[in-house]
């Protein structure tokens, strides 16, 4: 009580003070500023992530790993056979690319089968992934196969014991990287089919967008080139399946090319790229920075001046 | 009709009781400019010294310094604009990297020389000149009776003796003159385009017309698109255009009008999951669970290609016009009204997909005649 | 500090060369000695000035490369990702300005930035005078030029936004064309001639450039330039304050002090535009593509003027459609695209004239209103504000709706409710607010300003010292007129109606008025401080004056 009789003394105080004006505007900003970033999701999705361990062949695949992995994480929901329960669907058709896709990219183990899952980092190493995948194959069912020609996720530092075989792995990785992007050589078609089957939904600059029932697709920067193929082959969510012989592999290639070469090129036109929204948010900060930089100008040419100083 | 601000008894008397602005009032009648006791015998500028209140000197001569440090600022941003411009050639600046370090420096540079001047301009403003509370009457904006009155009288005499008033036939030959006149420039737009026909009721669809995935460049047998290539399972789409021989003005084979009439979503659906909404008819115009839809929204006429296979619902990104893929493109949330126009699909002897006809109704924004058959 | 008494010989002479030809010596010292109120929210019409001129100068700049062609071409200049793609000669000339051209960037994000903020200076501008009551008589036509200078600056935006032929101007001209094609009867008409034939065509480009680069401009540039003689002419309005009157207009003169302020202020528009430009990516089509009709980004919006237009494309349902005679009459896009801007814009233009009808005020208004004292004003501007916001937000409703995962159809339904039930509040909430401060005002005026200080009285009751208001502070409180009807009377002495409150415009007209009038709170009979604890004894400010004199 006393506490907040002080308060309001304090500000009646200083409500009078020319700056108090001000000082609201500002807290009222600062105040929408910080419940925006609290109420935003973009947040943790925006959370840059990366894979771990390099992508390794199929050889060294540990089967009864993959199998105590699926037992522990994937059998709840989706069944011991893979047939489906009433939390989880049927994954004897999705084939060892989906397995890939849904665990990689962090969605799958899900912690709410309800709702639509946000990118996030994946709960076991590429090498476990691919046991799981291998186990998959023999034992739960089949479908579209890991593209392993595919540059996946970048190698970790974390999952490397020293700096000098980190290193190694990730010159090898981005020299893959490197020639599977540069392999791609008309952007024509990539340009193309991307702009006719995917901008409409994750948008001109990969970067997502809405669709219905609240659900969203996701942005595209985190993605590695796997990924985006995998999601392709596979149609995860609602997003519809394009196979290999609708879109072909090269013609994949191409477009993967042109929104990863896209999302990788500085921005031309400035440091601030306003997260490539682009005329909203232009607007918005056309409105409330440009507009208010001028006026703050104005004020202080016409600023009251004392008469005699 | 004075703004003769120095007229200043002449001006009060009208005013009545206000004061003179900036006249001292007793309680502040000591100014505090630094060389002078009395400021107004010394005042040399071009409005009254009540009115005027000159800086002191040594205020002044800060401002000054202040000013002179902005346009210097200035004139080093000019440099740094010049720097920019000859720093990076033309045919670097196509590297987007490069490009942006262009562009903050000529922009940073040109920014901050105009900034500078802008405020060495207000400091010389505030801190150098004088502060001024000059007043000056508004006009008196209606003219005087008389003066209303002879203008009145002077216009009407005038026309009068122009005749134009009594002579009928002189005005009203004019008046016809006039008339072909005006409607000349609007004849002359008739040019601007050719009339509508039924040129938006069809399009370049015919039976028998193979398809390709826009945007490929394939060969051979692959040119084409198949029924299988959509896969055995439901939940596929693609975006499709017709297959015309490319010719050298198009690569593609199709100009861009044709385009954005004939462009296509091909859908593949599960059979059980048709809606009851379908007619036999529009069954019938699917080939193995495919069907295919014009892709141009009826509302405004974007694209609207954004199909949820879980859902099946085809939305529009620009105005979230909603249709419904396994129920004929029904609209079914959205500004939109009539559902998109249906492609009737088959396949021919060698197994590719084809059309067998042309689109079920026209083509893109609802327009009058729409539903008019001709 | 000489006295100069004579220009120096140079200048003297080259005055003497002018002056022998046009007579000027006496106007131009009239000009020179124009006086500006000064106020910062009288600078935001110059905003609007300086970033025309930015327009026009950038503009000029871009038109040395720009193709207004759409032509198709296979792409080969400098800008390496897009080598080997076909577009438009105005897509590829224009990645000529932004790759190939020195500054060609920068000066096309300037060209941008300026238009954005070129319109928003003419909404902030129009609000002020709006609020502030400054359309009255005598400037109403200058408001009705100015909303024509709005109608053409959007227009001229939306050209603009088309002509580089990238992905999202191309979709902009999409959905131009699809309204056209809404209108009855003429639609197909329309669209055909306009488009020389079907979408696209190959003439849209070129003639919208003739449009945007000279005959919206130069119309622009007329109405301008009228505006400003008219401002020139009435002289400006002034806030309320001390010998500020009706007749007589206080400030700052034309020459030298505004000159240099005014001049000061260009830098400063231009400067900040220019960094925006340096530093903040605009509309980056060379990442956008070219545009083809059959491609389509999600989070597609148009630039932010015309946002309202699509806000109301977006949440407009379908449901009033209908056919007669068997032809269509999409009235889904036809509301929307061009009955909710008429009713916008023609309730902005005829609004000067209706309030003056409903007050009957028919005086010369030259002190600005202040927006407590007109607050059905202020309530039907706050309202309009929020039904164009709303509109507006409703626009980019897919951004919202994935910004925040929101239901994409459950933004749209809350759009579709608040557009009415938004404004309703917005007036109610800004009328009460006005009349609060109205009573605020007129204690103060009656009492003196809280002074924030507690005192306890013998008595044990707290009390909060009231202290006398500064001389300035009680001529803008006293500036509020009263706000009742000031020519006729609906009823004479005699209990007679009056003619002009007959009949139904009569009716309507007396309702209006009370409406406009009912809750205002009077100052009638209020003197400055006479309700005050009377240890102040000074002169009333009235009494002062008459003193002086």
């Amino acid at each position: 009580m006393t506490r907040n009789g002080e308060t309001v003394k304090w500000i009646t105080a200083r409500r009078r003070h020319p700056l108090a004006g001000y000082v609201v505007v500002i807290l009222a900003l600062a105040f929408f500023g910080v419940g925006y970033a609290y109420v935003a999701p973009g947040a943790d999705r925006a959370e840059a992530q990366t894979l771990a361990t390099e992508a390794t062949g199929d050889d060294q695949t540990d089967v009864a790993r993959g199998r105590e992995i699926f037992v522990r994480s994937c059998a709840s929901c989706h069944g011991p056979s893979g047939e489906g329960t009433g939390n989880g669907p049927d994954i004897t058709d999705v084939g060892g690319a989906a397995i890939d896709f849904q665990v990689s990219t962090g969605r799958m183990p899900s912690t709410n089968p309800d709702a639509q899952m946000p990118r996030k980092a994946s709960m076991y190493t590429q090498e476990e992934i691919y046991d799981l995948v291998a186990y998959y194959e023999e034992e739960i069912g089949e479908g579209p196969e890991v593209p392993l020609d595919v540059p996946g996720s970048a190698p970790e530092r974390s999952n490397f014991a020293d700096e000098e075989a980190y290193e190694a792995a990730k010159a090898e990785y981005e020299e893959a990287y490197e020639a599977y992007v540069s392999g791609a050589d008309d952007v024509e078609v990539g340009m193309e089919l991307y702009l006719t089957n995917c901008a409409h939904c994750h948008s001109w600059s990969g970067s997502g967008g809405a669709l219905t029932d609240g659900k969203w697709a996701p942005e595209l920067d985190d993605a590695s080139p796997r990924q985006i193929y995998e999601a392709m082959i596979t149609g995860p969510g609602q997003m519809p399946a394009f196979n290999d012989m609708i879109i072909q592999p090269d013609e994949k290639q191409e477009l993967i090319a042109y929104v990863k070469d896209l999302q990788n090129e500085p921005d031309a036109g400035g440091i601030f790229n306003l997260n490539r929204i682009g005329q909203v948010a232009e607007g918005f900060i056309g409105w409330t920075v440009g507009l208010s930089l001028i006026v703050a100008c104005a004020i202080w040419i016409t600023a009251k001046q004392r008469a005699h100083d | 009709m004075t703004d003769n601000t120095t007229d200043h008894n002449k001006g009060e008397g009208a005013e009545g009781p206000d004061r003179v602005i900036g006249t001292p009032s007793s309680a502040e009648g000591d100014r505090l400019v630094a060389s002078s006791a009395d400021p107004h015998s010394e005042h040399e500028g071009p409005f009254p010294a009540e009115e005027t209140h000159a800086r002191p000197e040594e205020m002044q001569r800060k401002g000054e310094k202040v000013a002179a440090a902005w346009f210097t600022l200035a004139f080093l941003g000019g440099i740094i604009f010049f720097v920019g411009y000859f720093a990076f050639s033309s045919t670097e600046i196509a590297e987007p990297r490069i490009a942006q370090y262009s562009n903050v420096t000529l922009g940073g540079g040109l920014a901050l020389a105009l900034f500078g001047i802008g405020a060495g301009m207000t400091v010389w403003a505030r801190r150098v000149m004088p502060h001024y509370d000059v007043s000056t009457p508004y006009d008196e904006l209606p003219s005087s009776p008389e003066e209303k009155g002879s203008f009145g009288d002077f216009f009407m005499k005038g026309a009068a003796e122009s005749g134009f008033t009594k002579r009928p036939l002189m005005r009203r030959t004019l008046l016809l003159a006039m008339a072909p006149l005006g409607l000349a420039p609007i004849v002359l737009l008739r040019d601007t385009g050719p009339l509508p026909g039924d040129t938006l009721k069809h399009t370049l669809w015919k039976k028998g017309m193979r398809m390709v995935v826009e945007g490929t460049e394939r060969e051979g047998e692959a040119t084409w698109i198949r029924a299988e290539d959509l896969g055995n399972a439901p939940g596929g789409m693609i975006s499709a255009l017709p297959y015309v021989q490319p010719t050298e003005e198009h690569p593609h084979g199709l100009s861009l009008n044709e385009q954005a009439k004939t462009v296509i979503l091909l859908i593949k659906v599960g059979e059980d999951e048709w809606k009851p909404g379908m007619t036999e008819q529009q069954l019938n115009w699917t080939h193995d669970g495919i069907v295919a839809y014009s892709k141009i929204c009826t509302h405004v006429g974007c694209p609207a290609a954004l199909y949820e296979q879980g859902t099946h619902r085809i939305l529009c990104p620009c105005h979230q016009s909603t249709f419904d893929a396994a129920d004929g493109a029904k609209v079914v949330f959205g500004p939109a009204h009539r559902p998109l126009p249906q492609l009737p699909i088959t396949v021919d002897d060698e197994g590719y997909l084809v059309a067998d006809g042309d689109f079920s109704s026209p083509v893109g924004p609802t327009f009058w005649d729409v539903e008019k058959e001709d | 500090m000489s006295r100069t008494t004579q220009a120096p010989k140079g200048l003297r002479a080259t005055g003497n060369f002018i002056d022998d030809r046009f007579h000027v010596a006496k106007s131009g010292e009239k000009n020179l000695r124009k006086v500006f109120p000064n106020h910062w929210s009288f600078m935001l019409g110059e905003i609007a000035l300086y970033s025309f001129i930015i327009l026009l100068l950038t503009g000029v700049f871009l038109t040395l490369w720009f193709k207004p062609s759409m032509t198709e071409v296979v792409y080969d200049g400098s800008y390496e990702r897009l080598q080997g793609v076909v577009m438009s000669e105005a897509y590829a000339s224009t990645l000529h300005i932004d790759f190939d051209v020195r500054g060609g960037f920068l000066v096309r994000q300037i060209h941008h930035w300026a238009a954005l903020i070129f319109v928003a200076s003419l909404v902030a501008h129009m609000l002020r005078v709006f609020f502030t009551g400054a359309f009255r008589k005598p400037r109403e036509i200058n408001w009705l030029i100015g909303i024509a200078i709005f109608v053409l600056a959007i227009l001229e935006g939306l050209f603009g936004y088309s002509l580089p032929d990238d992905l999202p101007s191309g979709m902009g001209i999409r959905i131009l064309q699809g309204v056209m094609l809404s209108l009855p009867v003429i639609g197909t008409y329309v669209s055909m001639f306009l488009f020389g034939g079907e979408f696209p065509g190959e003439d849209i480009i070129p003639r919208l450039y003739m449009l945007h680069i000279l005959l919206i401009p130069g119309i622009l540039l007329a109405l301008i330039v009228a505006h400003f003689m008219i401002l020139w002419h009435q002289k400006h309005t002034q806030y309320p304050g001390r010998g500020r009157t009706e007749k007589k207009v206080v400030g700052v003169p034309m020459f030298p002090a505004f000159a240099v302020k005014a001049g000061g202020f260009f830098f400063f528009v231009f400067a900040v535009t220019v960094a925006f430009s340096a530093f903040v990516q605009i509309n980056p089509i060379h990442l956008f593509g070219p545009f083809s009709p059959t491609s389509i980004t999600s989070g597609l919006q148009p630039d932010w003027y015309m946002g309202f237009m699509e806000g109301a494309l977006r949440i407009f349902p379908n449901w009033f459609d209908f056919t007669i005679f068997g032809y269509a009459v999409p009235t889904g896009v036809l509301v929307p695209a061009l009955v909710i801007p008429g009713i916008l814009f023609t309730g902005l233009a005829v609004w000067p004239f209706l309030e003056a009808w409903i007050t009957g005020d028919k005086r010369h208004h030259n002190v600005a209103d202040r927006p407590r004292n007109a607050p059905v004003r202020t309530g039907v501007g706050m309202a309009g504000i929020t039904f164009y916001g709303l509109l507006w937000m409703a626009g980019s409703n897919d951004i919202l709706s994935e910004t925040f995962s929101l239901n994409l159809y459950g933004t749209t339904w809350f759009f579709r409710f608040a557009i009415f039930i938004g404004p309703v509040l917005a007036f109610v909430i800004t009328k009460r607010i006005c009349l609060g401060l109205q009573r605020r005002d007129r204690a103060t005026l009656a009492h003196g300003y809280e002074s924030g200080t507690i005192q306890q009285l013998p008595s044990g009751e707290y009390i909060e010292v009231h202290k006398e208001s500064p001389d300035e502070m009680v001529h803008v409180l006293r500036s509020k007129e009263p706000l009742d009807r000031t020519d006729t009377e609906d009823v004479d002495e005699n209990g007679v109606e009056a003619p002009s409150a007959r009949g139904l415009r009569g009716r309507l007209r007396t309702a209006l008025a009370h409406w406009y009038t009912k809750d205002n709170v009077s100052f009638e009979g209020v003197e400055p401080h006479s309700g005050h604890h009377g240890q102040h004894e000074e002169i009333a400010p009235e009494q002062a004056e008459t003193a002086t004199r």
